[in-house]
């Protein structure tokens, strides 16, 4: 009874207050900016406190119903907001002011805010520092722009993955990228090849605890926010064209490799090779004799890196329509682009459709959004990249292929059979590159639907509904002629060679509603209440075969005409098929609270359901609590230089279920015990142990610690961020090694702690701020991260594990056996002990010691510089990377391993080995008793710390003058480079890889041209 | 509105309810534990899984790599190079490969003996449960026997500490001490007697049959120095499988015969170890050719270890085994030892996996032949001082090897009989894994080591010999045990 009254209130409350504001009238006026005075189209104007709004049109002009003594607030993005009260007149022209107080809106959780009222660290970057870089997938661009977001693209292979981490390494075995999500959908972090950069409005990095509880069950390294372009309401069409086309280049190593000169002096001397007279190769074979001098200077001399890799070029085009009416809008692009890589026979092609819709009823209680995207890729992506297969891997060929070897050499795969020498490698690779096909083509669609639905004026129903759908196609075929087919087939089998089809699909299906209260109480308190589901579901789906054996005479790849049958045990087929599925459940909600934009308070609460641990701890809470202080708002700093001073702290907990990092489906039930049918003695079918289960698995907990202070003084002129934070994961899911005796080495389980400590920093300055636009405009910037891991309770007595470090250590500290030189008396190795002693005879194991060096940075970021005159515009971007530590294994292994004389090429750092006592050198004599005795040591390990021109542009805007009667609203052209200078002890191709393998494919230096046209 | 908020309170009820389609599921193709073992005919199955886990290559590889097996071939690629060099310590992954190894052959055997226990077989199925424990129980001794061969530093000492003795399913927390030699031998010898008293085959060449069992147990007794034992059960197989002819000792290496085979595994295609392996590495798990050579057993096959002079100046060329052994397209320099380039003018391609059903490389590993037990019954009678008994033994391998009489051998002590009986294993078993086992059991009585031809060894870093008693005949403790196991560490074997 008491309820029914209360509504009955309620409604009558309405309808007394619709009556009391009926006296509406219709304001109209222009917005112009208030720099030159032009008008400002897509400016929101909106009534405040309520929910209705209008945006100017393409000259400005807005019109609004609104009534006496309401406020009008006028907004842009990078404007600053103008507040008008209606009085009697019924136009208002506002002018606004540029903000350089940039981030005016952020994202947090699931809805957005001003910056002011947030308590959370987060970053947000612009389309304008995305558009036309010439990096196939946008995540690379991020590079350096973001403090703490440090992104490391280890490949040149194009549209390739990129290792992207916030804050450091917050999990040993589990996923550490953070979570990626495109208009509301959740997406694969691994794959954004398909997707086209130019369509991004603006990323939101999420970085602490307050920002990301409420994605906890994959929000715990951060989540990536990432919002495309729109079209505006009561909007002309607008036709933008952008194109550039790109050259990649291979970048420069110092090595010192030897000429083809260099080279057979060299084996001459060490009676090895085809300069000695005895090599099996192309060049020289078997002649018994040692080259003389002239024989040698006469030799041919080849560069195979140029053979391999080449000058890759790109272009790219992006065609985008917008527009919209009273009610709705649209914004539609096309994108074609087509990358080549600098390695041969490595590309991506890839179209784009996207479409992306809002609108709303007329009386603007109900809006919807929906974004989808369409995108087509094929790409050619060479395998057994960094494996040491001389036959099969292109960059083993470019990188140690002796030079005195040419194409010329080469007749056909048949031709290479006998000899068969390793002398030969370059042309098996050759062989490789004219008979071995592999592509993947790849359908990715991403769509999601936006609901909301005002109740009232305070009270709003939500629904994201969205979905990411991946279909990749691999195929990949030796040819039967080929070298390698020839040569595993044998004599029995000429007709070798394999076809091999695989097809994988992913679907996930996210769906988050919600119900808002958001309230402000006597004009200074400001609730906010959501109340949140999300439900999320995924199925992947391969299958493929592996067909052995293919006639030459109907063999084209792809192409099932040329699969021979089964016979006498040969060309077996082998069909393969795998079904996979994942879930999540998850209900939180959220408070925030805000007093008079001075002080504010934000707490999250959340309770997550895992598929993984249905067997053992499937629930799990996650919270956050936030708060702020805008001591910039107070009175008593009214007058200082600080326009703006805010203080943040905030501590929370998120989950992280995909503890085995291997995307949604890897590691589905590992709690359980299960046995397999599978091959087994002579191929018969056999039921074997596949798995032991840990019936005790469940989510690791990252709990972030965070305190950050945001400021601006002189007018902003000077701005930025500092943060401190701390992130500790604890229950980490790493493998805890087990007695052999127990059937297996290891078991992953869930032990331990991980510490990841450190700060970061953002500080604009602007050097000249002109007052006329046309003026000279420099500005200068620091982006910078420090972290440092730490671990503690690692699961054995001793407190340590090989590999992966030891407590109060550094995560994967490198422990091995100390290098110390060669002996001048020997030209054998020197190690030390582990008391310090130098000897030949370390002991492998007992010798070894803790480094305390690793290959995580320490510092990470980037500076920049930027100006503006008079259109022209010049952008520059160092990334800095310090701290890394790695084996240079191109070096160690391969330019310097005097065991391979003969057959792969050298540097020329072995004429300084060691021949007679009493020598000093740094490379040891080639007959050394402990040459091969011990393989690790720290021999081989370099600081991989660099400086580089990661990014440079120089461009010209035409002014509009020079644009009228053209038929253009807005042209641009530019110049960019990518990777231009690197400054850095490593001699390597690219410093910054992160990985300790070798033969890799170097990431590009890239330089662009391109044009940017508006209709 | 009212009825609005009662349609969204009903929706998230739904949700709510409808969630557990997302946490609650099982994935397709799975298997339990539970369900694994029902009845004898799965029983079957998990035997063949067992088998699939016996893989003799590691110890081809070690013997051949380690010992006067091989030398580095003229297409090496730096492959066995620092086991070639006698280095063996801890973080080898000889010693790695063995122990967990064979740890995971007794894990899965009893893992399977224990479900067993299960099952009650019908009266018809009787014999089939009990000849498929016999084989599990079979494959456990003899991966403990592998183990007791490898890490106790002298298996006829049965207080030296061998390895732990684990005749259960282990606990994941399990941290053991090593159990002595005698220990792990009654291990090994209760789980043979069970598998004797099993089985229910006489004789099959692929599968475990009362005639592998009692292989097994010649050889064992052999190990432990009970000749007396050795002699019986040699002497009764060796009458149960006479010597292969010469043509049938070559069609025996094609995998086309198998006249004198007691018991080998079969290796064919598409099976899990049809494939190159990791080469140069005694964990390699592939074709046993692989062990030798990239490609085929064939000159152009890119041969990475070549046969030591030390085999081959041993190999009369009328001798079969020189035909089994030596590849025809080998290039041979009879003055190797004065040339200047031997590496590249004498090139000796071992051939003794030249490969089976059109796969090069890959044949059946032999793991009991007779030649073996006859070559244990002529050591037996040497140790019991019978040596014109062991050199009549020794003249029959001969005889049958050249398909000709050949000189009776006279042995003027036992230490010379033993010697003589080494040198006919070397080239008898070359390349099948004995040569690392033999020199450790009776090299020191027969005061002979390793000793590679000097012009192989030289062109190398010079590791030409190494005696018998050298404390690398027995593989160290691995780190990765040590890692999970620290006490165990400080039980290290002598000398690492």
């Amino acid at each position: 009874m008491k309820l029914k009254l209360t509504w009955l209130l309620t409604l009558f409350m309405a309808f007394v207050m619709q009556f009391s504001f009926a006296q509406e009238k219709t304001i109209t006026g222009t917005v112009t900016t208030a720099d030159d005075g032009l008008p400002l189209p897509g400016a929101n104007v909106i009534v405040k406190g309520t929910a209705r709004g209008a945006q100017t049109d393409f000259d400005g002009k807005y019109s609004i119903k609104a009534s006496s003594g309401e406020v009008l607030v006028f907004s842009y993005v990078g404007m600053k907001n103008v507040e008008m009260t209606v009085s009697a007149s019924n136009t208002i022209d506002v002018s606004l002011q540029t903000d350089n107080t940039l981030d005016e809106v952020v994202v947090t959780g699931y809805r957005t805010q001003s910056k002011v009222t947030s308590s959370v660290s987060s970053v947000r970057v612009t389309a304008e520092t995305i558009e036309n870089r010439p990096n196939a997938s946008f995540v690379q661009t991020l590079s350096g722009q973001v403090p703490g977001l440090n992104i490391t693209t280890s490949t040149g292979q194009p549209g390739g993955n990129s290792l992207v981490q916030l804050r450091g390494v917050s999990s040993i075995n589990g996923n550490t990228e953070p979570l990626f999500i495109i208009d509301g959908a959740p997406v694969d972090e691994d794959n954004f090849r398909s997707l086209n950069p130019q369509d991004i409005a603006s990323i939101d990095i999420l970085k602490d605890a307050g920002a990301t509880a409420i994605y906890g069950n994959r929000g715990a390294n951060g989540v990536i926010v990432i919002k495309t372009r729109q079209g505006n309401f009561n909007q002309g069409l607008k036709i933008n064209y952008n194109g550039f086309i790109a050259y990649n280049t291979l970048q420069d190593n110092d090595y010192n490799a030897m000429s083809a000169q260099e080279l057979l002096t060299y084996e001459r001397t060490r009676g090895n090779g085809a300069g000695a007279g005895n090599s099996s190769g192309k060049f020289n074979p078997g002649a018994g004799t040692p080259l003389t001098d002239a024989q040698i200077a006469a030799a041919p001399n080849f560069n195979w890196t140029d053979f391999f890799f080449r000058t890759g070029v790109t272009q790219n085009h992006t065609l985008s329509l917008s527009s919209g009416s009273e009610n709705t809008s649209q914004f539609t692009s096309f994108g074609f682009s087509d990358t080549q890589g600098i390695l041969r026979d490595s590309d991506l092609k890839r179209f784009n459709l996207r479409s992306n819709i809002t609108g709303k009823s007329s009386n603007e209680k109900f809006r919807y959004a929906t974004n989808l995207t369409v995108n087509y890729s094929k790409s050619n992506e060479p395998n057994s990249i960094g494996s040491g297969a001389i036959n099969r891997n292109y960059i083993l060929g470019a990188y140690i292929s002796v030079p005195y070897i040419t194409p010329d050499d080469y007749i056909d795969g048949a031709d290479l059979l006998s000899p068969l020498s390793f002398t030969n490698t370059p042309l098996f690779l050759l062989d490789r590159l004219n008979t071995y096909t592999r592509f993947e083509e790849e359908v990715k669609i991403v769509g999601s639907a936006n609901f909301s639905y005002a109740l009232t004026d305070w009270l709003t129903a939500n629904a994201v509904l969205s979905a990411d759908y991946q279909s990749e196609f691999l195929t990949r075929a030796e040819d039967p002629r080929s070298f390698n087919a020839l040569l595993f087939g044998g004599a029995e089998n000429p007709t070798s060679g394999f076809q091999q089809q695989n097809t994988n699909r992913a679907f996930s299906y996210n769906q988050v509603t919600s119900l808002n209260f958001n309230k402000t109480f006597a004009d200074k308190h400001t609730i906010d209440v959501g109340l949140y589901t999300e439900y999320f579901k995924a199925h992947f789906r391969t299958f493929g075969y592996f067909g052995n054996g293919l006639d030459p005479r109907t063999f084209f790849p792809g192409d099932g005409s040329a699969l021979i049958p089964t016979a006498n045990g040969l060309f077996v087929d082998n069909p393969q098929a795998n079904i996979l599925n994942a879930g999540l459940f998850s209900y939180f909600g959220s408070l925030e609270y805000d007093y008079d934009e001075k002080y504010g308070f934000a707490a999250t609460l959340r309770r997550d359901a895992s598929y993984r641990f249905a067997g053992s701890n499937r629930w799990a809470t996650f919270w956050s609590v936030s708060a702020r202080w805008n001591i910039s708002n107070e009175a008593f700093m009214e007058g200082s230089a600080f326009n703006n001073l805010k203080l943040r702290a905030s501590y929370g907990t998120a989950g992280n279920q995909d503890i085995v990092g291997g995307g949604l489906f890897g590691g589905p039930d590992l709690t359980e015990d299960f046995f397999a049918t599978t091959a087994g003695y002579g191929n018969a079918n056999s039921i074997a142990l596949s798995q032991l289960g840990n019936r005790s698995l469940r989510w690791e907990t990252i709990a972030t610690t965070n305190i950050g202070v945001d400021f601006g003084v002189w007018n902003n002129r000077l701005r930025g961020t500092f943060e401190v934070y701390e992130r500790q994961t604890t229950d980490l899911f790493q493998s805890t090694p087990l007695s052999a005796t127990t059937g297996v080495t290891s078991q992953s389980a869930n032990t331990g702690e991980l510490f990841n400590r450190g700060l970061d920093i953002d500080i604009d300055y602007d050097i000249l701020r002109p007052t006329d636009p046309d003026g000279l405009r420099i500005s200068v910037g620091v982006v910078g991260n420090y972290n440092e891991t730490e671990l503690k309770d690692l699961p054995n007595t001793e407190g340590e594990i090989i590999g992966l470090g030891r407590n109060g250590g550094i995560l994967n500290e490198y422990f091995t056996l100390r290098y110390v030189g060669v002996n001048p008396a020997n030209g054998n190795l020197l190690y030390l002990t582990a008391n310090g002693n130098v000897t030949e005879n370390p002991d492998a194991d007992n010798d070894r010691v803790w480094l305390g060096k690793n290959i995580i940075p320490d510092w990470n970021g980037s500076f920049d510089v930027n100006l503006d005159y008079k259109g022209f515009f010049l952008t520059t971007q160092f990334n800095y990377v310090t701290g890394v530590d790695r084996f240079d294994n191109d070096y160690g292994g391969d330019l310097v391993d005097q065991n391979s004389v003969g057959q792969f090429n050298l540097s020329s750092d072995l004429f300084r080995e060691w021949t007679t006592p009493g020598q000093v050198t740094d490379i040891p004599s080639p007959n050394a008793a402990n040459l091969n005795s011990f393989g690790n040591s720290d021999r081989f390990l370099r600081d991989a710390s660099f400086l580089r021109l990661r990014f440079a542009s120089f461009g010209y805007s035409f002014p509009e003058k020079y644009l009228e009667n053209t038929g253009l609203t807005n042209a641009r052209v530019f110049l960019n480079g990518e990777n231009l200078f690197t400054w850095s002890e490593w001699r390597g191709f690219d410093p910054e890889t992160r990985s300790n393998g070798s033969r890799v494919y170097p990431t590009p230096r890239t330089i662009s041209v391109g044009v940017e046209l508006g209709f | 509105m009212k009825k609005f908020n009662k349609i969204l309170f009903v929706g998230l009820l739904a949700v709510l309810m409808g969630c557990n389609d997302a946490i609650d599921i099982r994935q397709p193709g799975r298997l339990d534990a539970a369900n694994a073992f029902g009845n004898v005919e799965d029983l079957e199955l998990g035997v063949l899984a067992l088998y699939n886990q016996m893989d003799v290559t590691p110890k081809i590889s070690m013997a051949a790599n380690f010992t006067d097996e091989i030398a580095i071939g003229f297409d090496s690629g730096g492959q066995g190079i620092a086991l070639y060099d006698f280095v063996l310590n801890a973080g080898s992954t000889a010693a790695s490969d063995f122990w967990v190894r064979n740890f995971r052959v007794n894990n899965r055997c009893t893992i399977l003996i224990e479900a067993a226990a299960n099952i009650t077989p019908d009266a018809s199925e009787q014999d089939a449960y009990d000849n498929a424990l016999a084989q599990a129980y079979f494959i456990r001794a003899y991966a403990n026997f592998e183990l007791l061969l490898y890490f106790s530093p002298d298996p006829r000492d049965d207080s030296a500490l061998a390895a732990p003795v684990i005749d259960f399913v282990a606990p994941l927390s399990i941290q053991p001490l090593r159990n002595t030699t005698g220990e792990l031998w009654d291990y090994i010898n209760a789980d043979i007697a069970t598998a004797s008293t099993l089985s229910t085959v006489q004789s099959d060449p692929l599968f475990i049959s009362r005639d592998a069992i009692n292989a097994l147990r010649a050889r064992m007794a052999a190990t432990r120095g009970d000749y007396p034992t050795a002699e019986t059960l040699a002497g009764n197989l060796v009458a149960s499988y006479p010597l292969a002819s010469t043509v049938n000792y070559q069609l025996m290496f094609l995998d086309a015969s198998n006249a004198e085979v007691i018991f080998k595994l079969e290796r064919t295609q598409n099976d899990s170890y049809d494939g190159q392996g990791a080469t140069g590495s005694v964990s390699a798990g592939g074709w046993a050719g692989a062990i030798f050579a990239f490609v085929d057993a064939t000159l152009d096959g890119s041969p990475y270890f070549e046969m030591d002079r030390s085999v081959f100046n041993l190999l009369d060329p009328s001798d079969i085994r020189y035909t089994v052994n030596v590849a025809p397209t080998s290039v041979i320099n009879p003055n190797y030892d004065t040339d200047p380039d031997p590496v590249n003018t004498d090139k000796l391609v071992i051939q003794k996996y030249p490969g089976s059903e059109g796969q090069p490389l890959m044949n059946d590993l032999k793991v009991f032949r007779s030649a073996e037990m006859l070559l244990i019954q002529a050591e037996a009678r040497a140790a019991q001082n019978n040596l014109g008994g062991a050199a009549q033994l020794v003249k029959q391998l001969r005889d049958a090897r050249f398909g000709s009489p050949q000189a009776l051998p006279s042995y003027g002590s036992i230490a010379d009989a033993f010697a003589d009986i080494l040198q006919e294993r070397k080239i008898e078993l070359c390349y099948e894994g004995h040569r690392y086992e033999d020199l450790k059991r009776i090299g020191p009585a027969a005061n002979v080591g390793i000793e590679r031809d000097n012009t192989d060894c030289t062109t190398q870093s010079g590791a030409c010999t190494l005696s018998a008693t050298d404390f690398r005949f027995t593989l160290p403790i691995p780190i990765v045990e040590i890692n999970a196991n620290p006490a165990i560490g400080g039980q290290q074997n002598p000398g690492y």
